[in-house]
């Protein structure tokens, strides 16, 4: 494949892998190489971590042991759990509502310049302001639960969207709608066709970035507005000082983030298969 | 680059089994003009006011100064752009709309990054909802014909750019226009690259005889490709002379074989100096 780059004019005569497997073949060995060094690295600071407790005694209401907590990960798994999947389904729905809401928003935007000019302030302002502020108020119209955590979820990952897939848009060659026009597309054809798999990384990125906020502001969101999820749980178990819960809780948020976050990393390669292909 | 004169398997023929093989379109421009911004705060005379009249076949080169609107004489005859005066008529019909009956190439490639070679030629297919086995055998005819057989399943950041213009040549033929428009096609490309693909070009051109308008900075190519090389002037462009080119065809890699060749550059040297687009 490296070679491909010297030979200008001669054709290639052999086809390279089908490109589809070539990604997901690189995906794999570079997952399996980080993947295990990561763990390697995960193993050792846990058994340092429980050495140190063990050796200065130091009490579980304080600094929980590794053997404490992920006892705790496995004794109370269905709690932990279903908290967990309460969580993911408001980040869930709160990312997609955000797409949902964010993309065609943008679309608007870039194309009618009123609107360019009428919302984008107010835009701008709403995305400059703390979001969790809306919190309190979102509880007394929607009462504490699941929805208002979605909410904030949703206003915490649209922004990042909203600001990325309208540079999406906006970068699309204008030429490129020349060559549209020359073959007749009509309009839904040259945005099917044409602007938006063109749009598409910069919303990837978009979305990207939103799911990094997205599960960071879920537990927060939880924190104050919800009546479950790993935040919720966190919470509780504070009140009750139960340490090893809370430490639990901790890892099953890292490991719910770690999900969505690889999630999206495959979605990117398998729905955008040009965008790391060769180099 | 022997493999793209070995398969001489005659480009009409056999896209004539599978297509109409249409032939090339007439053009007639009269007065055109173009006035950007007609209307705003600030409008800018870019064109004209130019005539064309380019017949069925013909292979016509547009040579000029940069910003001398040769990009926008091109949206014009085509009605990408309107025009802010003047007529176009291509057959004899006047145009009012972009007209479909043509390939366009422009310099930087404009291939969809997220399609295969193969894919994006076949774009013409799908949105032109044609024949989906016709154009493709065409397809397959143009990249071998081309010399990009091999390249289908790949990407365009996985093709050089001598390859991805190939590619967009493809695209642009594969409908089976009537007249192809191309925008300094070439003027990417390293020298050697240029070369080879101007021969390309004009054995396909030779084989299927559609319409060139054909836009450049280079005199080697304007002279190397055309039957007529038409001179611009600086912006607002406007069409200063007109050369007949009367060399044998195919065209040699190495111009200079020919003593006319030097006569018609001399020419073209000659006209930009007078008109002080060289400054020396
Ligand atoms: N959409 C546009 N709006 C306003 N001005 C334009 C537009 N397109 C082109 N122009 C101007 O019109 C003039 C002619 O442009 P054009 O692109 O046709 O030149 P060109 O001869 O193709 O130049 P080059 O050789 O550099 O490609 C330039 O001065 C350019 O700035
Ligand atoms: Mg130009």
């Amino acid at each position: 494949m490296a070679t491909s780059q010297d030979h200008h004019i001669m054709p290639m005569q052999t086809t390279g892998p089908n490109p589809v497997i070539h990604a997901l073949g690189r995906l794999y060995g570079s997952f399996v190489g980080s993947f295990l060094i990561g763990a390697v690295a995960i193993a050792a600071l846990l058994g340092l971590w429980q050495w140190l407790a063990v050796w200065f005694e130091v009490p579980t209401w304080l600094v929980p042991k590794p053997s404490d907590f992920l006892g705790r990960l496995v004794a109370d798994w269905q709690t932990i759990s279903y908290h967990a999947g309460a969580t993911s389904l408001t980040i869930l729905e709160g990312f997609a509502l955000s797409v949902i809401v964010a993309v065609p928003l943008a679309l608007a935007i870039v194309s009618i310049a009123a609107l360019e000019r009428g919302l984008y302030p107010v835009i701008v302002f709403l995305n400059i302001m703390p979001k969790t502020v809306i919190g309190p108020i979102l509880i007394i119209w929607f009462g504490i639960g699941p929805v208002v955590a979605a909410l904030i979820v949703f206003l915490m990952c649209f922004f990042p969207i909203l600001v990325d897939s309208m540079s999406g848009f906006r970068a699309v060659d204008p030429r490129l709608f020349y060559i549209s026009r020359s073959m007749g597309a009509t309009r839904w054809q040259s945005f099917w066709k044409f602007r938006l798999p063109a749009a598409m990384p910069a919303i990837f990125s978009g979305m990207k970035i939103g799911v990094v906020k997205a599960v960071e502001g879920v537990i927060i969101a939880e924190f104050i507005a919800s009546n479950k999820g790993l935040g919720f749980m966190i919470m509780q178990a504070s009140s009750f000082m139960d340490m090893s819960l809370m430490f639990a809780g901790l890892i099953a948020a890292a490991i719910v983030a770690l999900i969505f976050n690889g999630a999206m990393g495959i979605a990117e390669r398998v729905l955008m298969p040009w965008g790391n292909a060769g180099h | 680059m022997a493999q793209m004169t070995e398969t001489t398997q005659p480009l009409q023929s056999a896209l004539g089994a599978h297509g109409s093989g249409r032939a090339g379109a007439s053009i007639h421009a009269k007065g055109i003009t173009k006035v950007y911004g007609q209307g705003g705060v600030s409008p800018f005379h870019a064109l004209g006011p130019i005539d064309l009249d380019i017949k069925p076949g013909e292979f016509v080169s547009l040579i000029g100064p940069s910003g001398c609107g040769k990009s926008t004489t091109l949206l014009l005859t085509s009605g990408l752009e309107p025009v802010s005066d003047g007529t176009v008529e291509v057959d004899g019909k006047p145009l009012t709309k972009p007209i479909s009956e043509v390939g366009i190439v422009f310099q930087d490639h404009l291939l969809l990054d997220f399609r295969t070679a193969m894919q994006n030629v076949l774009l013409q297919q799908e949105i032109r909802k044609l024949d989906a086995e016709k154009i493709r055998a065409r397809a397959e005819m143009l990249f071998d014909r081309l010399g990009i057989r091999g390249s289908e399943n790949k990407y365009p950041r996985q093709l050089s750019g001598g390859m991805r213009q190939r590619v967009s040549i493809a695209r642009a033929l594969v409908h089976d226009p009537s007249m192809l428009l191309m925008d300094e096609p070439f003027g990417a490309l390293d020298a050697i690259t240029r070369t080879q693909i101007r021969h390309d070009l004009e054995m396909l051109w030779l084989e299927t005889k559609k319409t060139v308008l054909f836009i450049t900075h280079s005199i080697e190519e304007a002279v190397g490709l055309s039957d007529r090389v038409l001179v611009m002037s600086q912006s607002p462009g406007q069409i200063v002379e007109e050369i007949k080119i009367d060399l044998p065809r195919p065209r040699p890699a190495h111009l200079g074989e020919y003593p006319e060749f030097s006569k018609y550059a001399e020419r073209i040297y000659k006209i930009f100096a007078k008109l002080g687009v060289y400054k020396f």
